[in-house]
């Protein structure tokens, strides 16, 4: 086969079309640099935003017209007796990942518009790095060996690691980058032993390989380590309490479109990295019941993730720190979705993944809607503190409420997108019986209620502060509005219209587990 | 148009409307308000009088929002719908009710109206405060007509968390109470009851893998199930009731609430705790019903007593009214406990007339509060000589509270003290001390009517505004006139709750039956020798209980 005028080798048969959405989204990545090299300084900005976020439509628009039927491979390297070694896939599961992640990527583009104006360079590295990121997201759904996981989560990690310290003057900037990159390079190397383990005991990097030996019966010792040395490197990713240090600091640090894409794309690669993981490492081992389970351990760090989450989130004074501790819980959640999954029993629905997508879909747009306001407010007033948000339903009706409806969404209140996100996930649970992880995730809610409230308490019920109480509102960039808008609508209509939402989650959560079970 | 749908969209497209209107056009801001909920209270008022000729076009609808068809159970929703929502989880979209509901639903759309009708006063940030208060609304309507389990949730946790915003910026703090803390205890509280309650709705639909609700009535759980899962679910809803010991968010609540809130806080929204309780816990869990039922009749009692000797020393009438109505809901859980037709039926019907009683006094407290800024009777005194028509009103709805004749209380307390005699639940001891409960009641009232109304008038009341205008004097008169015409004429009322009540209380029945059969076949089985009456004392042996339990696993 020829293909781009080289000879491929046999077993490499390409299907590489399948890949048209992250060819497009590379070559935009490349493309935004083009406009910082050749046009004058006043219109880079507009121009490389504007060129990203055309390639993420036009990446997104082909990614609904691709047809989910059976798994392809878009790479598919064998061995010599056809067993599988590497491979890159496409099915129903990573149609949905890659489009919610171009359509998102699209809003967080969007988002950041109005804030790369005010930078006065580096317009083009920015989109570019943010592009790859996300391509790193998108490749994360089709991977199906050990080596290509690591590979595109390195290539999410790394751009995350520059795009954090992005703004290079300002300390905490700098400090974000850096504390991430440091233990950002130890969880690193966790997965790395755990891959190099998994390799060990299996002999083989793909996940047909690992997927065989788990529904053997009992692993061994090699591969339980392995596997628990990946789902480190994983829930480091999530943001999965004990490996969550990184979280506050970073999220407060980095550049607020930057922590948006952090708490949204960054986090769904790992939660989709660990859907793809477990449809080798824990599906499989559904069938056999020698092969002992994992529930009971991802239930204990979804509880534990759960309850630090939002019991740190109360005394937090800082909206994007509040968030980013509110990000722990929801990873909490999330975490949750994967221990229904990994659980035997129940209906045999799989109510566990389908749940995560959904939540990944409501999350992404609730967050770009929080962070956006976050923008707009600390662009005016220079904080994103308390104060800025005293009274701001008098001063900036319009802001307070898309605050206040992603807050309410965040917190799991119907009719918002989050209720329903949240109902899904306590039903997966409570479907395989795990009822005491119910019960914290219903304590979590109420916990959650009291501390987002406080937030809408200091925006709705107490009066702007007595110097800023005459200052005009605060001017809405109409691409901000714009977000805002389509956010607000999103979250609404997610929470209420939720049926074609979920089935789409529903039907690429049902192509989950089909290959090797 | 579904009338159904058309009662919950009213308020729900005014609710969007009112985004779209200017802050200060404050006149198409009540309007607005006013038409929507205009419309829903007409709609079921059609509903209410042609209930009993309701009937379905074909054969195939009736048969879906019929359960138990052709049983002695059988349990009939009118003016159902159903469209398809998510159906890869069996979720629709469904609408339908019995008697019981639309009761609910009627006192709603009475309360509503005249809440919206009192909120005129309001000058503060009138468009956010509708849009919360027809939010509220909406979500109230919906758990009264809903039929699918997903969809009663979603729209009962849609009722409480407005509430946050209504009470948190419009409500007011006293020295009695603090508007933050209330707010904030009421709405984590009636959350805390609501989740609790939801996982027992998540596992009821993973045992029937179905959330109609409908179909659950006829799928039959395994009585260990029904142990495990009715005391988390009925406490949920008991969180909203409030039941004794979990009532300490209610009086609080109500004394920071503006007073459209008040209304319909006490007047509605503690009867979506009791509706849950009979819609969902009673007639799922019949059997496990049987077992609790007789303690919920000793926590019932502490609600009447302990919520009436509250009342007597509070000072502040909205704390008064406020306890009163947890004393009150002490009745309507006394009248579930009784498990007889009668009982239930009253239950039912005071939660109608307990509704309308309660969002008077209410309604009446907050049209002085607006002048006087005080509700402290120490302060008060002599307010017949400035306001007669306002003071005519509270004493009427004092006495239709203490459950004077003639008042739709008065019949349905009768009804619930007759049931739980009739059934002679823990001796009667609980209709004794229900009957003195009402004496209760009267003390604390007469005593705020006396203090409030009549003696000596302080000088600076003298400038106070009685109702005068139609549009003011409008809501309390057909609050009153309510209370009147279903005391004197409860007919209409008693039928339509029953067409409801009926399959339930004969579900409740074959409950009983089959808990006493089960408990016999397993003391057979161990060779004991208690056999319990069940009929006559449900407060049975603790032996024989531990062993049902038992028998269970």
């Amino acid at each position: 086969m020829i293909f781009l005028g080289i000879e491929l080798p046999e077993a490499l048969t390409p299907n590489l079309q399948l890949m048209l959405p992250e060819f497009i989204v590379a070559g935009t990545a490349l493309g935004a640099i083009i406009p910082e090299l050749v046009l004058p300084a006043g219109r880079r900005a507009a121009a490389t935003a504007w060129t990203s976020l055309i390639g993420l439509v036009i990446a997104f628009i082909v990614l609904l017209t691709m047809e989910p039927t059976s798994t392809q491979f878009a790479i598919h390297v064998k061995g010599e007796a056809g067993e599988m070694i590497s491979g890159w896939r496409s099915d129903a599961f990573s149609i949905f990942s890659r489009a919610v992640i171009a359509g998102g990527g699209a809003l967080l583009v969007l988002m950041a518009m109005p804030f790369t104006r005010r930078m006065d360079r580096g317009h083009g590295e920015f989109y570019a790095l943010l592009l790859f990121a996300l391509l790193g997201v998108m490749l994360v759904s089709g991977v199906s060996d050990m080596l290509s996981l690591f590979v595109c989560l390195e290539l999410v990690t790394i751009m995350a690691y520059i795009l954090a310290a992005f703004r290079r003057n300002d300390l905490r900037s700098t400090e974000a980058g850096l504390k991430y990159l440091v233990i950002g390079a130890v969880s690193t190397a966790v997965l790395l032993l755990g891959i190099a383990l998994i390799y060990g005991a299996t002999g083989s990097i793909s996940f047909e390989a690992l997927a065989k030996s788990v529904a053997s019966g009992p692993p061994s010792a090699f591969l339980v380590l392995g596997i628990a040395f990946v789902l480190v490197g994983l829930f480091f990713k999530v943001g999965g309490v004990p490996f969550h240090v990184w979280i506050p600091d970073v999220y407060e640090g980095a550049p607020s479109p930057v922590t948006a894409f952090l708490i949204t794309a960054s986090k769904a690669a790992g939660v989709i990295l660990l859907l793809r993981f477990g449809e080798a490492a824990f599906l499989p081992a559904l069938d056999n019941p020698d092969s002992g389970s994992w529930a009971l351990l991802l239930g204990a760090v979804a509880a534990l993730t759960l309850l630090f989450g939002v019991l740190s989130a109360i005394p937090q004074r800082d909206m994007k720190r509040m968030l980013a501790f509110s990000s722990i819980g929801h990873a909490g959640y999330m975490i949750m979705g994967i221990a229904a999954m990994a659980a035997s029993g129940g209906s045999g629905e799989p109510f566990g993944p389908s749940a995560l997508l959904f939540y990944i879909m409501a999350y992404f747009v609730t967050s770009v809607t929080a962070f956006t306001v976050i923008i707009a407010v600390s662009a005016a007033t220079g904080t994103h503190g308390a104060a800025a948000w005293t009274g701001l339903a008098r001063r900036s009706p319009f802001l307070a409420l898309a605050m206040c409806l992603a807050l309410l969404s965040l917190a799991g209140v119907p009719p918002m997108a989050g209720f329903f996100a949240k109902f899904l996930i306590l039903n997966a649970v409570i479907d395989k019986g795990m009822i005491a992880l119910a019960v914290i995730g219903a304590a979590a809610v109420i916990i959650g209620l009291y501390f987002y409230f406080l937030w809408i308490k200091e925006m709705y019920l107490r009066a702007p502060a007595p110097e800023t109480a005459d200052e005009p509102p605060i001017a809405i960039h109409p691409i901000t509005r714009g977000v805002l808008v389509f956010g607000m609508v999103a979250m609404v209509g997610m929470g209420i219209a939720m049926g074609p939402f979920y089935e789409w989650a529903h039907e690429a959560a049902q192509s989950l587990g089909l290959l090797w079970r | 148009m579904n009338p159904l749908l058309l009662i919950l969209l009213a308020p729900a497209v005014a609710t969007v409307l009112l985004f779209f209107v200017k802050e200060d056009n404050k006149r198409t801001i009540r309007g607005i308000a006013t038409a929507a909920t205009a419309i829903s209270l007409l709609v079921s008022l059609m509903l209410f009088f042609g209930f009993a000729e309701a009937k379905y076009e074909t054969p195939e609808q009736a048969a879906a929002f019929t359960a138990n068809a052709g049983t002695e159970t059988e349990h009939v929703y009118k003016y159902g719908i159903e469209v398809d929502w998510v159906e890869s989880l069996g979720l629709s979209f469904r609408l339908g009710v019995d008697g019981m509901g639309l009761a609910m639903v009627l006192l709603t759309a009475f309360i509503i109206f005249a809440g919206v009708m009192v909120s005129y006063t309001v000058q503060n940030r009138v468009k956010e405060y509708y849009i919360c208060l027809l939010a509220l609304v909406t979500g109230v309507f919906g758990v009264f007509s809903a039929l699918d389990l997903f969809f009663y949730y979603f729209f009962y946790e849609l009722a409480v968390i407005p509430m946050y915003l209504l009470i948190g910026i419009w409500g007011s703090t006293t020295k009695t109470v603090d508007q933050n803390y209330a707010t904030m205890k009421l709405v984590l509280l009636l959350s805390a009851g609501a989740v609790m309650a939801l996982i027992g709705l998540i596992s009821v639909y993973s045992d029937a893998s179905t959330f109609n609700m409908v179909a659950l009535e006829e799928h039959s759980f395994s009585s260990s199930f029904q142990m495990i899962w009715f005391p988390v679910i009925f406490l949920g809803f008991a969180a909203l009731v409030p039941m004794w010991p979990l009532h300490s968010w209610s009086p609080a609540g109500h004394a920071a609430a503006p007073a459209a809130v008040s209304m319909l806080h006490a007047g509605v929204l503690m009867k979506l705790g009791a509706f849950g309780i009979l819609r969902i816990t009673c007639t799922y869990f019949p059997e496990a019903a049987a077992a609790y039922l007789p303690y919920v009749g000793i926590l019932c009692c502490m609600n009447i007593i302990y919520g009436g000797l509250v009342a007597i020393a509070q000072r502040d009438m909205k704390l008064i009214i406020g306890y009163s109505s947890s004393s009150h809901m002490g009745y309507v859980l006394l009248g579930v406990a009784s498990a007889t037709m009668i009982g239930v039926e009253g239950a039912v019907f005071l939660m109608f007339a307990h509704g309308i009683m309660t969002a008077l006094a209410f309604s009446l407290i907050g049209w002085f509060y607006d002048q006087t800024h005080t509700r402290m009777l120490d302060d008060l005194g002599g307010l017949m000589k400035v306001m007669p028509f306002v003071g005519t009103c509270f004493v009427i709805a004092s006495m239709a509270s203490a459950g004077l004749p003639g008042f739709a209380n008065f019949v349905s307390e009768l009804l619930v003290i007759i049931g739980a005699w009739q059934s002679n639940l823990w001796l009667g001891i609980p209709a004794i001390l229900a009957v003195w409960g009402l004496v209760i009641t009267g003390v604390y009232l007469l005593r705020a009517v006396k203090d409030a109304f009549f003696g000596e008038m302080d000088e600076k009341w003298a400038g106070l505004k009685d109702a005068r205008s139609f549009s003011e004097r409008a809501p309390f008169v057909m609050l009153v006139a309510v209370l009147v015409i279903f005391g004197f004429y409860p007919q209409p009322m008693v039928e339509c709750v029953e067409q409801g009540v009926k399959p339930l209380v004969k579900r409740l029945d074959e409950g009983k039956a089959a808990r006493s059969a089960r408990l016999e076949r397993e003391a057979g089985k161990t060779r004991m020798v208690i056999v319990p009456d069940v009929d006559s004392s449900k407060g049975k042996p603790s032996s024989v209980h531990s062993i049902n339990e038992e028998g269970d696993r």
